[in-house]
């Protein structure tokens, strides 16, 4: 790759729906909230936006599969609209391929829209995939990642009471975050008696299922400057697709997620980051398990590979800490409905760049990153955001 | 010479009481326990379980034909022998057939094996039997019926146990049957049924083998007889001046009446304490009873099937409630038949998911499952072949899942690397969940996994490594 991104686009507009048991509405009643408040942020009108991208993860006709779903929920019509799924790095990148429109000149300014009613469907957690037979037949979520996670905690000796602290530290955050799914804190002890789900990981080691959508308006960095908005420019993104099926590749290692690793090296690149630790202000990154977390801390070259447990412990990815990760509550707390949650992270992260975020604000907060990971480590997609003034 | 080349029994892992059945029923315990199928299992399972342990320890490890035996057939129309002889791996030109109908199945097909082999048709055959008979709920015969499986291969090299004479009567005399229409067996179970059916048949097949032998009871070393239900082959042996001791012990208080495979397996049980020289007689009974006489070879000395009975017998978990163990013999039946099969995605598939098939690169030697055209490894296309993979390995990583649906939650689940290359994702089973750890030894076995589309849909499951 030649031409960076870094510096090209801005976002000038977010808006996020509260994350929840939505129950009362429909999934085009939370992209028309979504969308309304980005553009409202934003201060311009639906009439004045060239493309969307439609982020959404579930399938079946109501369920978000088609471009329709948001063209008549905002009777956004007689515009392209393109509808991205990548599993759960849906919401990341959407807003990435709306970047690269952007950043092309193609498109002036742009929609991102992520949005996914988990909670209308009659199954529990995400439907079943027909790769395998014994994948089609009843593997789940929290089982999949439990590969990796007993893997990685045998490999390091690592044990459930660290996979605990990031549950007690994301669920300290959502507590002081109003659109959270989850807005109560938890003790170690808590978390450690919960009833297992997919041993190493209890009820609360797991992000629920949740209802939600965020958006977010787009356009080149000349554009917010005519506009005369404060100027938050995308600094870098990657994103990297390793094997979906680690449990039949004789050459995954099932420790890293390489695919991780790869979207941070390419985002880096672009932003110019030598140190990641030392230069990103915050991170919002992809805690649907709480050992994910810890993981990700070493695949995004927070800490060395195998000290991801004594990260969280010695506090640095806390709320005042030396890194915070989540600030937001992470999915764990703040909820993860599958194609909004990417983002809903950008929606955090220019909140915080912004100081808009209240009591969870990030003291000093310059650059942020989000991390997407979806399927068993199969995706991942990074992005870079940062304040220039 | 013509006889058994490899023998072997499969006990299902799992137990259940006859006092806990008598106490879901406040009625009298007849005491002991019966072999349970687990809710994946079904008599195909079973004698696929039998048939490749048997497989495992015929010299060349492949067998010229694969006959299936079994009142309790999982299909009605589509060989289950067929299938049993695709989750072998044998070839497409193996002899293959289904005997049923008469609890004397078992017999059939041993007979059918020999004239085979006798003819020159094929060297070695295989036949498997099982049986999972359902008894009605709170009926007579539920403390009676156990489900087990057994394999004996026929062939004239490497011969463990000669045929000297075989021959039966029939009789269709009404002792157990069951219409096209019932789940359940109708017994006629009585004091009358058992001498004028059971005991009659099986004394005239004893005699007319005797005879043709030109033996004696005093030189048999070992009588192996069916039985309908505790002690009536202990009588039927006396009036035939038998000593207790020269009767083969038929395991009902272990295991029960197992049906069709009962002669097949308790014949397999007896082999393992049978010494060179020995003579053997077998009888089974069923619409009449069939019998013959076996030698055993000096070659029976030096063999060893890769589980013995007596290891099988001895192990056990039991379902520690009567509802529990009717929701495991029920849970498939009562899935509900939404699926829809494309037998295209089968054809295709069938290779890799039933006969566990898969490929290997040539350039860096890697082996995979998946019919992957490009190696992980080295990413080269140009040398992809395909491989038999082997059905043992190890737990390379687990989960022991709660929300993965199952009668009995939670359900370990492991990352199995296979002895020699390749990888496997499924269940861990007969074993108690929090006992998987990274590491253990474990071997495939066939299970029924779901149901829907017309079809019982089998695939790959893993057990603590029983050899």
């Amino acid at each position: 790759m030649d031409a960076s991104i870094r510096d090209k686009v801005a976002v000038i507009g977010v808006g996020c729906t509260k994350f929840g048991d939505l129950v009362d509405q429909s999934l085009a009643d939370l992209m028309v909230e979504a969308a309304t408040a980005a553009c409202s942020d934003a201060g311009v009108g639906l009439d004045e936006l060239d493309a969307a991208w439609l982020g959404t993860f579930s399938p079946g006709m109501n369920g978000g599969k088609a471009t329709i779903t948001l063209a008549d929920a905002l009777r956004f019509h007689g515009r392209p609209i393109t509808r991205v799924e990548n599993y759960c790095a849906t919401g990341t990148d959407a807003f990435r391929n709306a970047v690269m429109a952007v950043a092309s000149g193609q498109v002036r300014m742009a929609l991102v829209l992520g949005a996914e009613k988990l909670k209308d469907r009659p199954v529990r957690g995400l439907q079943r995939e027909g790769i395998d037979p014994f994948l089609e037949y009843g593997t789940t979520a929290p089982g999949m990642f439990a590969l990796a996670a007993n893997r990685y905690m045998n490999t390091y000796g690592v044990k459930r009471e660290s996979l605990a602290k990031v549950a007690v530290k994301n669920h300290a955050a959502g507590a002081l975050n109003p659109k959270a799914h989850f807005q109560m804190k938890v003790t170690e002890e808590q978390v450690l008696k919960a009833p297992l789900i997919a041993y190493p990981f209890g009820l609360f080691d797991c992000c629920p299922t949740t209802d939600g959508a965020a958006a977010a308006i787009i356009c080149s960095a000349e554009t917010a400057r005519a506009l005369g908005k404060p100027l938050i420019t995308v600094k870098g993104m990657g994103l990297a697709v390793r094997t979906g099926k680690p449990f039949l590749d004789p050459t995954c290692d099932y420790v890293g997620f390489p695919a991780t690793q790869e979207a941070a090296a390419q985002a880096y690149k672009a932003a110019g980051i030598k140190d990641p630790a030392g230069e990103i202000s915050f991170a919002e990154v992809h805690d649907c398990f709480t050992w994910t977390e810890i993981t990700n801390y070493e695949d995004l070259g927070f800490c060395k590979l195998g000290e991801g447990a004594k990260f969280v412990a010695e506090g640095h990815s806390a709320l005042g800490g030396k890194l915070p990760v989540n600030p937001s509550g992470g999915l764990k707390s703040f909820g993860h409905p599958v194609g909004a949650t990417g983002v809903r992270m950008v929606y955090e992260i220019v909140t915080q760049l912004r100081e808009q975020a209240g009591p969870r604000q990030v003291r000093n907060a310059r650059l942020g990153l989000a991390h997407n990971l979806g399927g068993p480590g199969a995706v991942s997609c990074v992005l870079l955001l940062g304040r220039d003034t | 010479m013509i006889g058994i080349t490899a023998f072997s029994a499969a006990i299902p892992a799992y137990r259940v009481a006859r006092d806990t059945i008598a106490a879901a029923w406040e009625s009298r315990s007849l005491g002991g326990r019966l072999a349970a199928h687990r809710f994946d299992e079904d008599s195909l399972t079973l004698a696929a379980s039998a048939a490749q342990d048997c497989l495992a320890t015929l010299p060349g490890g492949s067998a010229g034909g694969l006959y299936f035996a079994t009142t309790t057939a999982p299909f009605l129309e589509r060989l289950n022998a067929g299938l049993i002889a695709a989750i072998l791996d044998l070839p497409p030109d193996a002899r293959t057939a289904d005997f049923g109908n008469s609890l004397r199945a078992g017999l059939f097909a041993l007979g059918a094996a020999t004239d085979a082999v006798a003819a020159g048709r094929s060297d070695n055959i295989l036949v498997a039997a099982a049986d999972t008979r359902a008894a009605a709920a709170g009926g007579d015969e539920e403390q009676n019926y156990g489900d087990a499986a057994a394999a004996i291969a026929i062939g004239k090299d490497h011969v463990l146990a000669e045929i000297v004479t075989r021959g039966g009567v029939s009789d269709d005399f009404l002792e157990t049957v069951r219409r096209d229409r019932d789940p359940y067996v109708t017994s006629f179970a009585s004091k009358f049924t058992t001498d004028r059916g059971y005991a009659r048949s099986m004394a005239a097949a004893i005699r007319k083998n005797l005879q043709n032998a030109q033996l004696e009871p005093v030189q048999i070393s070992k009588l192996v007889l069916s039985s309908p239900d505790k002690g009536a082959h202990l009588a039927l042996a006396k009036k035939l001046g038998f000593q207790p001791a020269q009767v083969q012990d038929t395991a009902w208080e272990q295991i029960g009446v197992t049906g069709t495979p009962m002669p097949l397996l308790l014949l397999a049980a007896a082999l393992e304490s049978a010494k060179p020289g020995d003579y053997l007689l077998l009888a089974g009974h069923g619409d009449g009873a069939g019998a013959m006489i076996l030698r055993a070879t000096e070659a029976l000395a030096k063999y060893r099937p890769r589980v013995t009975f007596a290891a099988q017998l001895a192990a056990g978990i039991e379902f520690r409630s009567y509802a529990k163990w009717r929701k495991s013999c029920d849970y498939l039946r009562e899935q509900g038949e939404t699926l829809e099969i494309s037998n295209i995605f089968y054809a295709k598939e069938e290779s890799q998911n039933v006969r566990l098939r898969g490929v290997e690169c040539g350039h860096c030697g890697t082996r995979q499952l998946q019919h992957q055209r490009l190696c992980p490894k080295c990413s080269k296309s140009d040398a992809i072949k395909e491989v038999p993979l082997a059905r043992t390995g190890v737990v390379f990583t687990f989960s022991v899942d709660q929300l993965f649906p199952s009668p009995f939650p939670p359900t370990a689940t492991a990352v199995v690397d296979l002895e020699g290359g390749g990888r496997i994702f499924c269940e861990v089973v007969d074993c108690a969940p929090d006992t998987v750890r990274i590491g253990l030894p474990v071997e495939l076995t066939i299970r029924r996994l779901k149901e829907g589309g017309g079809l019982h849909h089998y695939y790959w499951k893993c057990r603590p490594k029983r050899f």
